[in-house]
């Protein structure tokens, strides 16, 4: 089935991001000067406000920050609610957003900030992959 | 005692009008816009204080500054637009505050019209290139979330593992919230006349209503309808003039933490913290000195967090203020005495409405036949008012002194 859900527009500055994305890689922006990881991408580095910056491949393992279930949605994501969305902590720092895999929306009491999650990613086309992160084992 | 500082007090607050209808406005023929809530607004403010529109000289609003100056005829000496949501009108009156005691104005108008029911979006008007792509994008497009509550129930949750909080606590601010709002003929959950979901209500009803994002349920959540409200901000010598009582500004704050809620670094706090730090220093007070607060609720748990970053409560401990009675009618500490953003009124932005209950519970108005009856308006002297913007992001703290 052709993906029906929201995409990100491909803004500049951004080629490897979705170029690791259609490797499986997860691309993420870090700073040559003090070294931290950052996202969302920037122009200038976010923390130290240099301007020397490079993309990394990251471990894509990271630890649940804090969810919700999405009760009302539309379009795509309508067909999928009620589903769970999160945010990532990510182990070289800095968070991301996620729609979380791996968990049952119908209990959330069951599902428990800090546990593992990995990145895996979601083919839209030949040229767009995204990413989200699904609960995995200890 | 420290010295005072200058900007305190230098600028009071001397009149707050509404626009004719609001809330679920009714829809006949043509529907009331956002100008149409400005501008009744403006005018009312003008009657009320009896300062000629003329007279304004410096134009605060969210958006659309240029706009209203225009359909005013106005050739304002400080055009200030800043549109960073709901907290906007506690920055205006800030900025206001700083642009009266520096002396290049005298009266300034803060303005706020948001069809926000009738013409969906219409309210905050902001910058931004058209056609060009916010690498924030990468941040959220793609992950299913649809507007301000399928954010903010990520707080909740953070808030639920850090503290063991439960969703019941956070029912508890509802329930406060709509008795106030049954004291207000204003409040569209006034009564069951008002609307079908209004009267009072249960911490069993707000949790079995239906879910919107867990653990919110819908009665967790502000509602979006219609409001445009004005105040006008003086300088002592024009305050002290006038027929209206004034209320002063004491203290005055801004900060924000993030623009996307991705870069929230602690999804329990929000600049609250920093902005009321400002403004109580500035007042030379502190938290146990507020008699009363008006906070943004466009949620529970916004009400909940930012009470304990204005030191009213401990952290961890802000649904505590609703759930021992403090805030409710009678209690020590009343708090969004006009029935909140989840009961009274809220437009998308709600900083005005803040304003509006602030100035008329300190100039003891708040019973004035126009939005209010008995048991409404309270004998505080002092009040916080706090608007958060955006994403648990942007936030604007006052502290006024009748």
């Amino acid at each position: 089935m052709a993906y029906n859900k929201p995409v990100p527009r491909k803004g500049q500055h951004h080629e490897p991001f979705w170029e690791g994305a259609k490797q499986g890689k997860l691309m993420v922006p870090r700073c040559n000067d003090c070294g931290r990881v950052h996202w969302y991408p920037r122009l200038i580095c976010p923390y130290c406000h240099s301007m020397n910056l490079r993309w990394d491949e990251a471990s894509g393992e990271g630890r649940l920050y804090t969810y919700a279930v999405q009760h009302r949605a539309f379009g795509g994501w309508g067909e999928e609610a009620p589903y769970v969305t999160g945010f990532i902590d990510l182990a070289e720092g800095d968070r991301m957003m996620t729609v979380l895999r791996g968990v049952d929306a119908s209990k959330p009491d069951e599902i428990q900030i800090g546990c593992k999650v990995r990145v895996e990613f979601e083919k839209v086309d030949d040229e767009t992959y995204i990413p989200f992160w699904r609960v995995v084992e200890e | 005692m420290p010295v005072a500082h200058e900007l305190s007090r230098a600028a009071a607050i001397v009149g707050a009008a509404e626009s004719n209808e609001i809330g679920f406005t009714p829809e006949r023929g043509l529907r009331i816009t956002s100008l149409q809530h400005h501008i009744e607004a403006i005018k009312n403010v003008s009657d009320y204080t009896g300062i000629p529109i003329s007279d304004i000289d410096g134009v605060f609003s969210a958006g659309w500054s240029s706009e209203l100056a225009e359909h005013l005829g106005l050739r304002p000496s400080y055009i200030d637009t800043t549109s960073v949501g709901g907290c906007s009108f506690q920055i205006h009156v800030h900025h206001a505050l700083a642009a009266i005691a520096s002396g290049i104005i005298d009266i300034a108008l803060v303005s706020h019209g948001e069809a926000g029911r009738s013409y969906r979006g219409g309210g905050g008007r902001g910058g931004g290139g058209r056609g060009e792509v916010s690498p924030a994008e990468l941040a959220t497009a793609a992950y299913g979330t649809f507007g301000a509550p399928s954010q903010y129930a990520h707080a909740m949750v953070r808030h639920m593992h850090a503290y063991g909080t439960t969703p019941e606590d956070f029912a508890h601010i509802a329930v406060v919230t709509r008795q106030w709002a049954t004291l207000n003929p204003r409040a569209v959950m006034f009564s069951k006349e008002t609307d079908p979901n209004g009267g009072p209500i249960t911490v069993e009803m707000v949790q079995n209503g239906p879910m919107i994002a867990w653990p919110m349920t819908i009665a967790h959540c502000c509602m979006v309808c219609d409001h445009g409200g004005a105040v006008i901000v003086a300088r002592p010598e024009i305050a002290m003039s006038l027929r209206t009582n004034p209320v002063w500004i004491a203290g005055a704050g801004e900060s924000m933490g993030h623009s996307n809620m991705v870069e929230m670094a602690d999804f329990t706090a929000t600049s609250a913290a920093r902005s009321s730090k400002t403004a109580y220093e500035m007042a030379s007070m502190g938290p146990q000195d507020m008699d009363m607060a008006m906070i943004y609720d466009s949620f529970t748990i916004t009400a909940a967090i930012t009470a304990e970053m204005l030191g009213l409560a401990p952290r961890g401990r802000g649904h505590t203020l609703w759930k021992e009675g403090t805030a409710a009618p009678g209690g020590s500490l009343p708090i969004n005495t006009n029935g909140g953003g989840l009961s009274f009124n809220h437009s998308g932005m709600y900083g005005m409405q803040l304003l509006v209950e602030a100035y008329r519970q300190l100039s003891q108005t708040a019973e004035d036949g126009v939005n209010g009856i008995e048991g409404k308006q309270t004998d505080s002297q002092t009040c916080i008012v706090n608007g958060t913007g955006g994403t648990l992001s942007t936030t604007g703290t006052l502290i006024l002194e009748a």
